[in-house]
């Protein structure tokens, strides 16, 4: 089943960043800063296959009923190909300069426009029930987040900063800021489940702490900061914990697995939650490098 | 089938049947007939369900009785309207008056947890003033409660049902956060909304008794809009799957196919000593210190005007001649239209939204009382009855009017009647298959209902024409719902029973279901008649602990 | 008029999460029923079945309905509503009655039996029934226009729209459990709904609904 086959693959990529992000630059392998930039290629992969697996489901929800929803899903699979590419080439030669992160950057801020029009033309306009059922006002961001992760990466190789900010700066205070988005996406699609598992307060919970964590980092650089390390390594395998509990959740709901054409359209999102183990994999390379003070 | 619940009962040999497994049982106490258990309640619906499983918590001896079945909803439902109907109180009534009611599907249940396995799901809190209707609003009688109590009631019931509800209500004072989110709009509902925007009034997704998220066992509702034919997945939040299984798991005993046919009582001191009931074709005698009558508003005037003995012989608790009398139903009217745009408004539950605007102005209204109006999304053999009533139609013209059955959005009222003598249950001469009287239902329209409808029919037309729907016609004659005919008050000249449902004449008589009425309200019943069911159970342990019981 | 749901039918969902055990149980038992009376005598039989032509046609597109056994059923096994109007005689003798009234009223102004009537005669008939405009004393105390709005036409409107062909002539969605619905606003459907006709692509929706199940 097509749903399987995307599950062993998410668990591919997020084992295999994870064993990117926590491998050290003391092997035969090419430098240090090849090395981070590739953990964070890893990042941006494991988001644009989360919003493309995500935009993919919920936009064939919505019917497509919009010709422009076909677009997060082009690009969110561009920019996963070119991710890819950029990890699995030894050399990490960038793929089409910065037109890939520049195209994944503005469809997120215009699919932000459309989702907040969504939300504003129903009936109350913004209120609890649009921000609840209508268009996720967060969602498009992990794209560009994902197009932000890709600036980084090219920071890294190319050992400059990006925008006046050095790379490990950069990194850290996306990934903050992109762990708090994403947690209040996951705490508002919570609060629509009425908090009924005890465990969704934990994406309301570990993400902002670890963003916390990793701001004080930022303010506090060349330091050891093992406890921001261990926040976001936690935080990691709480995005494939938060894949399982989804995929718990739609077996319970009526009809489980076999009502799949409905509960895996209506039951919680299975890949949103590896948004947050993307993130922090991102975190992981950003805490080395300000530990080290490095790019 | 390998046990037919319309036949052979469930609850027996010492067990229940487990709702939420297929094919599983709960072990259930049981008690025999010559144990005078604490209460003896006759009916398991919103009134006795939420009564049985109160006073079993507090460590009474309950044994509730239902003339119905006990059905398991993941295996015993089928999406079929038609066959449904076994939900329903099939049984003869007779209807009279200036206009006999229809029953059946939009008030009658039979089944444990009463209509509350067929009901909408609607669950709305009166108006504060509407307990004291006579002294603050003019008209009806007053509620021998005060509002704030029933609302903290609400509040009770709300939470054992995880109502989902919108995070504000535009109505009323303010109110505890509904325990699920509301649901989404479909189609009709937002019609509904868009329309309301329109005739600048507030709307509101409808607060429902069935779950927007995971609750224990329940999944979230699927929306497969079959709500009022029973929900197979037991997301609705009846008293089936939520009182029954809490009054069972206190030591209650629910006996199904079971008969209440007459209340007996000891000449001699005047109470009642237990019910005579059939089960299995063989009557039988259940001891009682109390009984608690709650089969709605027909069934409860009729045990009790079948009740008579030498002491009372115009019925069980009827001094003041009232049981039976002051039949309320609510208002029903409706008016429906077409829309270009698909709507297939037999997606989700049938009342996703609401307007409460009438039930809280006052001005503006040559009537008394209110009316909330609600979006619907009625099946097909339901919808083609109401055109064919409605509208005459038959032949071709029927079938064309059918087919734009996914291009159809109505607006739906649910309006206040007025207590009237002259609306009354009473027994007919025609016996039923246990040889006991049938009920006759009385029942015609006031002026002020005319008025209302009137009214009603006029704005939700209005709201209609600002979204632009066309083909707008009206249903002008529906009713729902049943209330009134054993009403409490303070004074035993003008009621049947005392604010805590207890008979004035009788001490060891209760009735506790939609027949305390003393007014309707513009609102569905059954939040309040579970509210009533706490209160009267909290009221039970008081006065026991007083020795006043 | 063409069908609106060309190719949609509602049982090819029978195999599908849309349908559980109960519902198929009771559809089978429901398409399976016996086309013979148990309740109605021979004339009545054939008069009601003249009468349900009248009333709900049969649909030119599709399996057809029994109407007639579905009433018949319906009385046979005392289906009851759970009240009746006190001017109506109890179900099974208004049907009874109705009937042969309609019968004697047809002789009388035609002269032959309601079923030899031509379809303009039969609807004439009906129409004056539902107007309260006939008298003969085969309807005893009952009102005909009470009988044709309280019994005739909700009996057999609500057997045509409770089988499963009616579903899909209107494009009902037909059984729903455990699988219910995703999609619930304007101009959208799930796939396992009927889509409907456009002007222009009837190609289009008929390939769409072959797709149902």
């Amino acid at each position: 089943m097509a749903r399987n086959a995307e599950l062993v693959g998410l668990a591919a990529l997020a084992t295999l960043g994870a064993v990117a992000a926590a491998c050290r630059s003391t092997t035969t392998r090419p430098s240090a800063r090849s090395n981070n930039a590739r953990a964070v290629d890893s990042a941006s992969a494991l988001l644009a296959f989360s919003a493309l697996a995500d935009s993919s489901v919920e936009h064939y929800r919505g019917s497509f009923h919009n010709k422009t929803m076909y677009a997060p899903l082009a690009v969110s699979a561009l920019t996963l190909a070119a991710s890819l590419r950029d990890l699995f080439r030894p050399r990490g030669h960038d793929l089409g300069g910065s037109v890939v992160e520049n195209l994944a950057l503005t469809t997120g801020i215009i699919g932000t426009g459309f989702h907040i029009y969504n939300v504003a033309k129903r009936p109350g306009g913004v209120s609890w029930l649009n921000l609840l059922y209508a268009a996720p006002l967060g969602a498009p961001a992990a794209l560009s987040l994902a197009g932000l992760l890709r600036k980084v990466t090219r920071g890294l190789r190319e050992g400059r900063q990006i925008g006046g900010v050095r790379p490990s700066k950069l990194l850290a205070g996306l990934v903050s800021a992109g762990l708090i988005g994403t947690s209040a996406e996951a705490g508002l699609l919570h609060f629509r489940g009425a908090y009924h598992n005890p465990a969704m307060v934990i994406p309301i919970t570990v993400p902002p702490i670890a963003a916390a964590l990793l701001a004080y980092a930022i303010l506090t650089p060349k330091q050891p900061h093992p406890v921001t390390r261990w926040s976001l390594r936690l935080l990691a395998g709480v995005g494939l914990l938060g894949s399982g509990f989804h995929a718990y959740g739609i077996s319970r709901n009526m009809g489980g697995w076999r009502n799949w054409s409905q509960n895996l359209l209506n039951g919680p999102p299975l890949p949103a939650p590896p948004a947050f183990t993307a993130l922090a994999m991102a975190g992981l390379v950003a805490v080395r490098l300000i530990e080290r003070s490095d790019a | 089938m390998l046990d037919d619940p319309q036949t052979i009962p469930r609850g027996k040999n010492g067990r229940a049947p487990d709702v939420f497994r297929i094919g599983g049982w709960v072990p259930m106490r049981e008690y025999a007939d010559s144990d005078a258990v604490d209460f003896a309640i006759v009916g398991t619906g919103a009134g006795g369900g939420t009564l049985a499983a109160r006073l079993a918590e507090a460590g009474f001896s309950v044994v509730a009785f239902d003339a119905g079945a006990w059905w398991r909803p993941l295996e015993d439902f089928a999406s079929d309207e038609t066959h449904q109907r076994k939900l329903f109180w099939t049984e003869e009534r007779i209807c009279d008056g200036a206009d006999p009611l229809m029953l059946g599907t939009n008030n009658s249940g039979r089944s444990v947890g009463g209509s509350t396995v067929h009901f909408a799901m609607v669950s709305l809190r009166f108006r504060p003033e509407w307990f004291k209707a006579r002294t603050c609003l003019g008209y009806g009688a007053d509620w021998p409660v005060d509002w704030r109590t029933m609302w903290h009631y609400y509040g009770e019931v709300e939470q054992a049902l995880k109502i989902s509800g919108p995070m504000r209500y535009p109505w009323g004072p303010k109110r505890p956060r509904y325990p699920y989110r509301a649901h989404e709009l479909n189609a009709a509902a937002t019609i509904l909304a868009k329309g309301a925007e329109a005739m600048g009034i507030a709307w509101a997704p409808t607060p429902l008794a069935t779950v927007s998220a995971p609750r224990g066992s329940s999944p979230p509702c699927v929306y497969r809009g079959f709500c009022v034919s029973g929900c197979s997945t037991n997301a609705k939040q009846s008293a089936l799957i939520t009182w029954i299984p809490r009054a069972v798991k206190a030591g209650a005993e629910i006996r199904d196919l079971a008969m209440v046919g007459r209340i007996e009582t000891d000449p001699t001191h005047g109470l009642v000593t237990g019910l005579h009931y059939c089960r299995q074709d063989r009557w039988r005698f259940q001891k009682a210190k109390n009984v608690v009558v709650a089969g709605y508003a027909i069934e409860t005037p009729r045990l009790l005007l079948n009740s008579t003995g030498p002491h009372c012989p115009h019925g069980l608790g009827n001094s003041s001649g009232l049981v039976g009398k002051n039949l309320m139903v609510q208002l029903n009217q409706a008016v429906y239209g077409t829309i270009d745009e698909e709507v297939r408004w037999y997606k989700g539950p049938p009342s996703l939204a609401i307007t409460e605007h009438w039930n809280y102005i006052d001005r503006g209204k040559d009537f008394f009382g209110g009316y909330c109006y609600m979006s619907q999304g009625p099946l097909p053999v339901v919808w083609s009855g109401a055109i064919a009533g409605a509208r005459k139609l038959w032949g071709e013209p029927l079938r064309r009017e059918m087919e734009k059955y996914n291009h159809q959005v109505g607006l739906k009222m649910v309006g206040e009647s007025l207590p009237d003598e002259h609306n009354r249950v009473s027994l007919a001469d025609e016996k039923d298959r246990f040889g006991l009287p049938i009920a006759r239902v009385t029942f015609s329209y006031s002026d002020n209902d005319k008025k209302m409808i009137i009214h009603a029919l006029r704005f939700m037309r209005q709201s209609l024409e600002a979204t632009g729907v066309g083909d707008i016609w009206q249903q002008t004659d529906d009713t729902c719902h049943l209330n009134g005919t054993a009403r409490m008050g303070s004074d035993p000249r003008d009621s049947v029973v005392n604010a805590d449902c207890r008979s004035w004449d009788i001490r060891n008589l209760w009735i506790c279901d939609g027949s305390v009425f003393p007014t309707v309200g513009g609102v569905n019943p059954s939040l309040t008649i579970q509210a009533i069911a706490c209160r009267t159970a909290d009221r039970i342990s008081a006065l026991a602990a007083r020795g006043e019981l | 008029m063409s069908d609106r749901y060309p190719g949609y039918d509602v049982l090819n969902k029978r195999r599908t999460p849309s349908w559980n055990e109960q519902t198929r149980r009771v559809i089978d038992r429901r398409l399976a029923m016996p086309r013979d009376p148990h309740f109605f005598e021979a004339a009545e039989w054939l008069t009601l079945e003249a009468v349900c032509a009248r009333i709900m046609p049969q649909p030119r597109t599709r399996p057809p309905v029994p109407l007639a056994a579905m009433i018949d059923v319906k009385l046979h096994e005392r289906q009851g509503d759970g009240y009746r109007d006190h001017r109506l005689p109890e179900m099974g003798e208004a049907w009874r009655r109705g009937l042969r009234a309609l019968e004697a009223e047809a002789r009388q102004r035609y002269g032959v039996a309601f079923p030899a009537l031509s379809t303009d005669e039969q609807d004439g008939l009906l129409r004056a029934a539902q107007d309260g405009a006939l008298k003969h004393a085969a309807w005893q105390e009952m009102e005909c226009s009470l009988f044709f709005a309280k019994r005739l036409l909700p009996d057999i409107t609500a057997a045509y729209y409770g089988h499963p062909t009616a579903w899909s002539e209107i494009g009902f969605g037909g059984p729903a459990s455990p699988r219910g619905y995703v999609r619930m606003g304007f101009d959208r459907s799930d796939p396992w709904e009927a889509t409907e006709v456009k002007p222009g692509r009837e190609a289009e929706a008929t390939r769409s609904n072959a797709r149902v199940g």
